[in-house]
């Protein structure tokens, strides 16, 4: 058996790492170990140039809004062009939260100037308030404006789990194409779509962080680097049992969040339009206790 | 007629709160008679939900004031530590109980100390020393508008899915400082470049604290810092020193803002293995050892903080060294005796704070029992994503068989397995049990016979252990042992 390798490319760690984001490099870097596949990993920082052929997997994380305006013009500038050729030429890509964020076309804070993004997703995101300056009084003021709670997202045949805490305003354009519907939270901006993918490249909003619960999206983060560098995709399965104990945790609370006592509540269809609280407790037909591998 | 219109509104106003506060007092008396705990939110809420003044009014008649101590970690141990300097020079502080710290906790302790007719006993050596929740601090300053002196600990990532990220909150604590009265003192930590840049625009007098002891810190800069960026220029700070996290001797090569000179500075720190730690503390009069019954470099950051607010309080020197009687607060390595266990409850509630406490108890590098717990507030806060900032990695081995807890037991397994402690196929002593108490019991089984037992976790699965063993009979209520304290309200 030969000795594989793949490269993964970091970005702004020091920056964009505000909800456990290490978790997710951490994960793809065990399962690597695991499966005796060699992963680098090559942080990325401000000022960095990205040269496209050299990364196979590439991850950023979240981050405010004080974060990404430290990064967005590099991004924009020096690493998106890279960013984007990579994707094309078959790179695996994730892009989680804040990250999420700025891969897509812009990000147009609450106030001030819009925030140019790497562009490789056709997205943009709107905050709706300006959470940095003179808007709120209190933190309870803020946290009523923002979607906060379990998300639960089909990705074909799999349910993804996590939590999202964001302001809920992301759109997709008509070249992109989201991750997977919202089974259970609010996701992009309460239309029922979450994430986006384009080719390999992932973003998402799951938190928690993602890929230990997920495995499932972990080890399709890998297959694409190694198919990219190897032309190979054979990854072996790994025994899983603690992740999946943790996953059948997390569907279970998400089912009782959308089946428990507004069970009749939830029958209603989806409602339409970006109002504030009311995707996050749709209920939808199909998850269930059970519903997880 | 405005006289009397005046005394007619004035006495409409007492009689008002003089009702609100003893509405509040039944609610309290009730609650505890019914066994429902100590009521520590309650009854202030019913007082404040009759007279809204109630605070504002109460804290006004305090003589000598009150301090505010808020941050991320260690108000509770600084505001003790505080305490014990204010008795020992003959003050009697006025305290909210330890966690009551929101607003209406703070209500509650104000209620429960004021008379029948809604006042505070006329007392001319009382003071105010109140923890406030960081998130409730805006609120707070609006009831307190005249604190003497503000304390800061430090400002560290937090329950993201109530704080939010720390850069919002920080802007809204900010925002709050604005409305201080400028003969307000804000007792800074130099060493957390977020905190010592707070208010710049602000003209307040400031006292900063630091560790000047370089012996603890490292090189470089910590990979989970949550501030790695200059506070006023967004320049890549560098450190001559990290002690941990973000804290440390800091300087920005971008704009020249650096850590300020402290006026009380830790000079040296011996810590004593997982129980003390020595301390040589110079303040602007004075020099002293003290010898703090709690350990860790945080709880050496908590000792600087509480003689930066007795120096800015002017207590005398001589009473500094009353540091050395704080007692540990409920759950912070409070020591419960269980057949014939030193069991150690420890809260750890956010990344920070769990890696600094494990290195406190695993300082020696011996192994350790430690149960590890992990929970959240379940449908309202799902945020656990901070366990994977957690330097467990490098305690790898330390900690045998351990049980974890919690209902996010499985989320911390799942972290643990890669940190590395369990192979991916190999049998492992590794015990997942969510519910705490038969977790508890499971992890005193599997301790050998006399070797004390940690139980570090966020705060629910230590309530539901700390109840379990109340009923139990091995430990007392808070209010109860407090309530009998000579000098304390409450």
């Amino acid at each position: 058996m030969t000795v594989m390798k793949i490269t993964l490319g970091c970005l702004y760690p020091d920056i964009m790492s505000t909800y456990g984001d290490r978790g997710n490099v951490a994960t793809l870097l065990r399962r690597c170990e695991w499966r005796n596949i060699t992963a680098e990993v090559r942080e990325l920082r401000l000022g960095d140039r990205f040269e496209p052929g050299e990364f196979d997997l590439i991850v950023i994380g979240g981050g405010g809004e004080s974060q990404q305006r430290l990064i967005a013009s590099d991004l924009h500038k020096i690493k998106g062009p890279g960013i984007r050729e990579a994707v094309a030429q078959g790179a695996a890509a994730l892009a989680v939260g804040g990250g999420f964020e700025l891969f897509g076309r812009l990000y147009q804070p609450g106030a001030g100037a819009e925030l140019p993004g790497a562009g490789l997703f056709d997205a943009y995101t709107i905050g709706h308030r300006a959470i940095l300056d003179d808007h709120y009084d209190t933190l309870s003021e803020a946290r009523a404006d923002r979607a906060i709670g379990d998300l639960v997202v089909r990705w074909g045949d799999q349910l993804l789990v996590g939590f999202e805490n964001h302001m809920g305003g992301t759109y997709l354009g008509p070249a992109a194409k989201p991750l997977g519907q919202v089974v259970s939270g609010f996701g992009n901006n309460g239309d029922g779509s979450e994430g986006a993918r384009l080719g390999n490249a992932i973003g998402t909003h799951l938190r928690g962080p993602c890929l230990p619960k997920n495995p499932a999206l972990a080890d399709f983060l890998i297959g694409a680097a190694v198919m990219r560098r190897h032309r190979d995709t054979e990854l072996p399965p790994l025994a899983d049992e603690a992740e999946r104990a943790a996953r059948q945790i997390a569907l279970r609370r998400a089912w009782a969040a959308t089946h428990g006592r507004r069970a009749r509540v939830t029958l209603r269809p989806p409602a339409a339009g970006p109002r504030w609280g009311s995707a996050r407790r749709r209920g939808v037909p199909g998850l269930s206790p059970q519903g997880c591998p | 007629m405005t006289a009397i219109k005046a005394a007619q509104m004035s006495s409409v106003a007492s009689a008002r709160r003089a009702f609100a506060v003893s509405m509040g007092k039944a609610v309290r008396g009730g609650s505890r008679r019914l066994g429902k705990g100590d009521g520590s939110a309650v009854p202030g809420a019913v007082a404040l939900a009759i007279d809204p003044g109630t605070l504002a009014g109460l804290v006004a008649e305090i003589t000598r004031g009150a301090v505010l101590v808020t941050g991320s970690n260690g108000k509770g141990t600084t505001c003790r530590m505080l305490a014990e300097v204010m008795r020992a020079a003959g003050l009697r502080p006025i305290l909210n109980r330890e966690g009551s710290n929101q607003l209406s906790g703070l209500a509650t302790s104000l209620v429960a100390s004021s008379g029948r007719f809604g006042h505070l006993p006329a007392d001319d050596q009382a003071i105010g020393l109140f923890e406030v929740d960081e998130g409730s601090f805006p609120g707070i300053i609006k009831q307190i508008t005249r604190p003497s002196a503000l304390v800061f600990t430090n400002v560290f990532r937090d329950q993201l899915d109530r704080y939010l990220e720390p850069a919002y909150l920080m802007s809204v604590l900010e925002r709050a400082m604005r409305n201080l009265p400028a003969d307000t003192t804000l007792i800074l930590n130099a060493d957390d470049p977020r905190v010592a840049y707070l208010g710049p625009e602000l003209e307040n007098p400031r006292l900063y604290f630091g560790i000047q002891d370089t012996r603890h810190g490292r090189a470089g800069i910590d990979p989970t810092s949550d501030f790695p960026r200059c506070p006023r220029c967004g320049g890549e700070l560098t450190y001559d020193c990290v002690f941990y996290a973000h804290l440390g001797h800091w300087t920005c090569h971008g704009c020249g803002l650096a850590r300020p000179e402290p006026r009380v500075r830790l000079t040296k720190i011996d810590l004593l293995g997982s129980a003390s730690s020595r301390v040589q503390a110079t303040t602007d009069a004075a020099e002293m050892v003290l010898d703090i019954p709690l350990p860790g470099l945080y709880n050496a950051y908590n000792a600087a903080a509480a003689l930066a607010a007795a120096t800015a309080c002017r207590l005398p020197d001589r009473a500094f060294s009353a540091i050395e009687r704080v007692t540990p607060n409920k759950l912070r390595m409070e020591r419960v005796e269980v057949a014939g266990h030193d069991v150690y409850l420890t809260l750890a509630k956010n990344a920070n704070g769990y890696t600094e406490v494990l290195r406190a108890v695993l300082s020696d590098g011996q192994p350790k029992r430690i149960m590890l717990g992990l929970n959240d507030c379940a449908g309202k806060q799902p945020d656990t994503s901070w366990i994977w900032d957690v330097d467990f990695d490098s305690l790898c081995g330390l900690i045998p068989s351990p049980v974890i807890t919690g209902n996010r037991a499985h989320d911390l397994t799942v972290r643990l397995k890669y940190a590395g402690w369990l192979g991916t196929s190999k049998a492992t002593a590794l015990t997942t049990e969510p519910d705490p108490v038969r977790a508890f019991q499971l992890s005193l089984a599997r301790t050998p016979p006399g070797e004390p037992l940690w139980l570090v976790s966020t705060s629910i699965v230590l309530q539901q252990v700390r109840r379990w063993l109340r009923h139990q009979g091995f430990v007392r209520e808070a209010w109860q042992e407090q309530d009998q304290r000579p000098g304390v309200t409450l």
